[in-house]
This record gives C-alpha cells, sequence and structure tokens, in this order.
C-alpha cells in the first residue's frame, strides 16, 4: 500500500532536489564557461593593449631587465629553490599568464633583501601590466602595493647599492619572474600583431 | 642576459682538460661561446659546436623544452669530414616561449663528457630573411621615397635597418626605421644613389641582436655624365696633386746633380782650402832649405852677421860646496881640473853654441 508523502515532506523532498541540481550544474557551468583569466576585462582591446604595451610598458620591462642586470646572480645558476615557483605562458592563455605573473611578481616589493629600486621597478611593471590588461588578482590585498609604488618617493640608494653585490635567492626568483614576463609578452603582442 | 644561443664553452678546450684527466663530467659552464643556435626565419634551426679544427670525437646532441618532455636526440646531424659538428631542427620541432635547454655528449675512447647548457628561448635566435623587393619611388619636392617586403610572416614583429650613399660620398648613411618605409629628403639629381636595407626582430616580440643579411642593392640617380665627371675629376686630381709635384721634384733634383757634377759651379759654392805649399816648393828643392839664398838675401849682408873676431871660450863652474873651503875660480883663462887637450863639457844656454861659430 503506497503511502502518499506529506506536504512537509514534500516540500523537503523538493528543497533537497533543487540543490542537488544546482549543484550539479554548477560545476557545468564553470566548465563549459568560456576560458577567460578570472579578473580581467579585456574585451576587443588588442589594438589599445598593443599601442600601450608598445609605447609605454615595454620600455618600462626593458629598464627593469637592465637593472637587474647590473646584479650579481653567481648563485642563481647552481642553486635552485625548491619551493621557486615557475609560471609559463600557456598556449591560449597568455592574458591569464601575463595576470599570474604581475600578480605573483608583487610580492617582491616588501622584499628587504632586495634593492630598494629594483623592487619599485618591478612593482612597476606588475602594475602596469595589470592595469593594460586590465585584471585584478585574486587576493586583493596585493592591489594596495600599486598604491604605494605610485606615491612612493625615491630614498638614498646606499642600501640599494650594497644589495648588488650580494646574490641572495630572492633575486633569482625575481630574475626568472622578470624573465617570464618579459617573454610572454613577447608571446603576447606576436599573436596580436597578426 | 647572457647572448642568446651562444653559451657553452669552447669544445676543443674541454675536451683536451677531458684528455688530461680534469675532469670527465662538467656542469653548466660560463664563460666563451660554444654552440651557437639560429633559427633562420622561423623556419629551421641549426645548432653548431664545431668546426674542421674540432676535436675528432663523437658528438650527440639531446634537447628539451621545460614543461615537456621527453629529452629528444637529434634526427639530423650536421657533419664535416665524418664529425658531428652540428644539429638541425624542422620547424615542427622547434617552439618559440618555452624554455629550450640542449645537452652535449662528447665521448673519446670510454670517457664521455657532458656540457648541460643554461637555458634559452627560440624567439630570441630568430635570424629573418633579408628584405625583397626594394622599390624606390620619386615623390615631389626632390625627395625619395624607398619600400621593401619581407619573407618573414610577422612584419610587425620586425625592425629595420637603411643603408646608402651616393657616388660622392666616402661612406655609408644608416637609419633605423620601425615599418617597411624610408623617406629620404633633398636629394641630387645629379648624384647616383645606392641602398641596401636589412631587418631584425623588434623588442616587442623578441630579445635577440641578430641582423638579417643585407638585402639586394637598389639603385637611383644619374650614372653616365656622373661617372665621365667623376672621372675627369679624377684626371685632373690626379694631375694637380700628383703629378706635377712629383715632376718638380724630379727637376729640382736634376738641377741639383747637375749643379755638383759641374766643378766651376762648385768651386764657386765650395772654395778650396789654400795650400801655401807650392810658394816653398823652391826653398826646399833648390836651395836645401838655405833661407837666405832662396830670399835673395846679398852675401856682404849674410857677411856681415858673421863675427870677425875669435874669443875664447870662459868656462865657469861651481863647485858644490863641502867641509872643506875650496876657493872658486872666476874668469880665469886656466880651470884647474881641466886636462888641456881636452874639448870642454857643454853648458845648456851657451850664447856661444851657434852656427855663426861654424863650431
Amino acid at each position: 500500500m503506497k503511502r502518499t508523502p506529506s506536504p512537509k515532506q514534500s516540500v523537503a523532498r523538493d528543497k533537497k532536489a533543487f540543490f542537488r541540481s544546482i549543484f550539479r550544474v554548477l560545476p557545468l557551468l564553470l566548465v563549459l564557461s568560456p576560458v577567460n583569466p578570472s579578473g580581467c576585462a579585456m574585451g576587443n582591446r588588442t589594438a589599445e593593449i598593443r599601442v600601450k604595451y608598445e609605447n609605454i610598458l615595454s620600455h618600462d620591462i626593458d629598464e627593469l631587465v637592465n637593472m637587474s642586470a647590473e646584479y650579481r646572480d653567481r648563485c642563481c645558476k647552481n642553486k635552485k629553490q625548491e619551493n621557486s615557483k615557475v609560471f609559463f605562458c600557456n598556449d591560449t592563455q597568455e592574458v591569464g599568464s601575463l595576470q599570474t605573473m604581475a600578480c605573483n611578481m608583487l610580492r617582491f616589493f616588501h622584499k628587504q633583501k632586495l634593492g630598494r629600486e629594483l623592487r619599485r621597478k618591478a612593482a612597476l611593471v606588475s602594475c602596469g601590466t595589470l592595469q593594460v590588461l586590465q585584471c585584478r588578482c585574486e587576493r586583493l590585498r596585493k592591489e594596495k602595493v600599486c598604491v604605494q609604488v605610485n606615491t612612493y618617493h625615491r630614498e638614498d640608494t646606499e642600501t640599494g647599492e650594497q644589495s648588488k653585490k650580494k646574490c641572495n635567492q630572492e633575486f633569482c626568483e625575481l630574475k626568472e619572474n622578470i624573465s617570464s614576463l618579459r617573454s610572454c609578452w613577447n608571446k603576447f603582442e606576436k599573436i596580436i600583431s597578426r | 642576459m647572457a647572448v642568446p644561443g651562444t653559451f657553452l664553452p669552447p669544445v676543443p678546450i674541454l675536451l683536451l682538460l677531458l684528455l688530461c684527466g680534469l675532469g670527465p663530467c662538467l656542469a653548466t659552464a660560463d664563460g666563451s661561446p660554444g654552440v651557437e643556435c639560429v633559427f633562420f626565419n622561423e623556419e629551421y634551426m641549426t645548432c653548431r659546436w664545431g668546426s674542421r679544427e674540432t676535436v675528432a670525437a663523437n658528438y650527440s646532441l639531446y634537447y628539451w623544452y621545460e614543461n615537456r618532455f621527453p629529452v629528444v636526440e637529434c634526427k639530423h646531424y650536421l657533419q664535416d669530414q665524418g664529425i658531428n659538428v652540428g644539429c638541425h631542427f624542422n620547424r615542427s620541432e622547434t617552439i618559440q616561449f618555452l624554455p629550450f635547454r640542449v645537452l652535449l655528449n662528447a665521448s673519446l675512447g670510454s670517457r664521455t663528457l657532458e656540457i648541460h647548457s643554461n637555458r634559452m628561448e627560440l624567439q630570441d635566435l630568430v635570424k629573418p630573411e633579408a628584405p625583397v623587393n626594394l622599390t624606390i619611388r620619386n615623390v615631389s619636392g626632390n625627395q625619395l621615397q624607398l619600400t621593401w617586403s619581407s619573407p618573414y610572416a610577422k612584419a610587425r614583429c620586425l625592425e629595420h635597418s637603411v643603408k646608402y650613399k651616393s657616388n660622392k660620398d666616402t661612406s655609408w648613411t644608416e637609419h633605423r626605421v620601425n615599418g617597411d618605409i624610408f623617406s629620404l629628403p633633398s636629394v641630387d639629381y645629379e648624384k647616383f644613389y645606392t641602398f641596401y636595407v636589412r631587418s631584425k626582430i623588434n623588442g616587442y616580440c623578441g630579445s635577440t641582436q641578430l641582423w638579417s643579411e643585407w638585402s639586394v642593392p637598389v639603385v637611383w640617380g644619374n650614372n653616365s655624365t656622373s661617372k665621365g665627371a667623376a672621372e675627369e675629376q679624377l684626371r685632373w686630381f690626379l694631375i694637380h696633386t700628383v703629378l706635377v709635384p712629383i715632376a718638380s721634384c724630379l727637376l729640382l733634383l736634376v738641377l741639383v746633380i747637375l749643379l755638383v757634377r759641374m766643378e766651376r759651379v762648385w768651386v764657386i759654392l765650395m772654395p778650396r782650402i789654400p795650400n801655401p805649399i807650392k810658394n816653398f816648393d823652391e826653398l826646399f828643392s833648390t836651395h836645401n832649405g838655405n833661407f837666405q839664398e832662396w830670399a835673395g838675401v846679398p852675401k856682404d849682408v849674410v857677411e856681415s852677421f858673421k863675427p870677425n873676431y875669435s874669443e875664447n871660450i870662459c868656462y865657469v863652474s861651481e863647485l858644490p860646496p863641502k867641509d872643506s873651503y875650496e876657493p872658486l875660480w872666476e874668469g880665469s883663462n886656466h880651470p884647474p881640473s881641466v886636462t888641456p887637450g881636452s874639448p870642454p863639457a857643454p853648458r845648456e844656454h851657451s850664447p856661444y853654441k851657434n852656427s855663426y861659430l861654424g863650431v
């Protein structure tokens, strides 16, 4: 003999079914959604991005590369950090890779072992990358660095000059980041310059 | 940043070290370049590590891309007299914007040397092909416009360099250009211009110093008349600045030589030192040194100088003082100790010892 469910039971059952259906659909939505870096509003701005990169950002990147070349890097060739992150410029995900690299490079701004000007320049390039691509970092507090960088005043470079002679693993990591960021921008520029 | 593609030490030196037993295995080494990789127009790549001077050993090259294993051996080696000196990569074997590493194995007998490379990226090793289809157009206002095209697919990733020279210039002028057009204002229609162009990947798409080869040249201007005028100028230049001075110098030299050779003139310029011996030649040859005879002094004058009296010589001597007193003789004609008939002892300053007395 079949028992008919009470109104309360039927409502509870509907609710469960509702949540089950939501939780099934939601992952599908996440999987099926177009691959777009979270926090980047690129839109159809490739021409604008190219102009900003060529006229402004590429020169800052060159300056940053030249600045890092003044530092000793002997300790970088033999020893490799196990915890160091390696970022690749993935195919069809150049913007996301640039976002990841830029956000990661922001954390070096507070590393006291690095030269002050180098840290500032690296943060400037990171912030410039995020601004050109209109991206945001997952950790919002990282972008506060960009406000600090813009209001930063140049102080004495004595600390910077001393740190140029000392090689440390943080510098090696930063140098890898700079190289990867530059390479990824080259790749992105090549794609949008067709 | 290290020079891309030129990061390995000289392989022959490392092999010599191996032979000397200074280390069979070397990690990543810095120093002078060894293996050079060039990505030609993004169509194929060659990595070379040796030449004819390379030590004869078995070389094998392995490569891989970070995050994309496995390690692959070179499929197409370049050889020189049976020795592997390089590796050829097809386009399908190349991936840009991804860290690329190379391992070179050199084995000699039972010993093997491993040479690891630094990280490099292939977009920094691209050497584009030379530009083609150079075209010159004459625009208004004595202005020339040079355009070209490039076999490289992504022209926007290129920067170019134009060098040009006229037939009146001594050196080339070089200009960097971002696009594929170059303007030369205020040209001279009497001159003859030659243009070359070459390309390189710009800083936006890569980081390389590899320029392409220079293109086939393109020329513009008046070739024939300017050529003749140039020859005419060259001829006048040779005459005025070379031949005339040389001829003048030769003429001067001839005159000097003639001057030196003609003794009459030479004597006036360089008079001889007078030699009086000829005047006195007769004195010694004829008169035998007799000056009075040669001078023609009269005989009576000569005789008058001869003394006509004789005078005995008075010998005066002073004996040294002794213990016993001995009287001195003065002005006496009879010296006490002189033997009669013996000649007197000679005195140094005797006034009577001369030729006039005939003694």
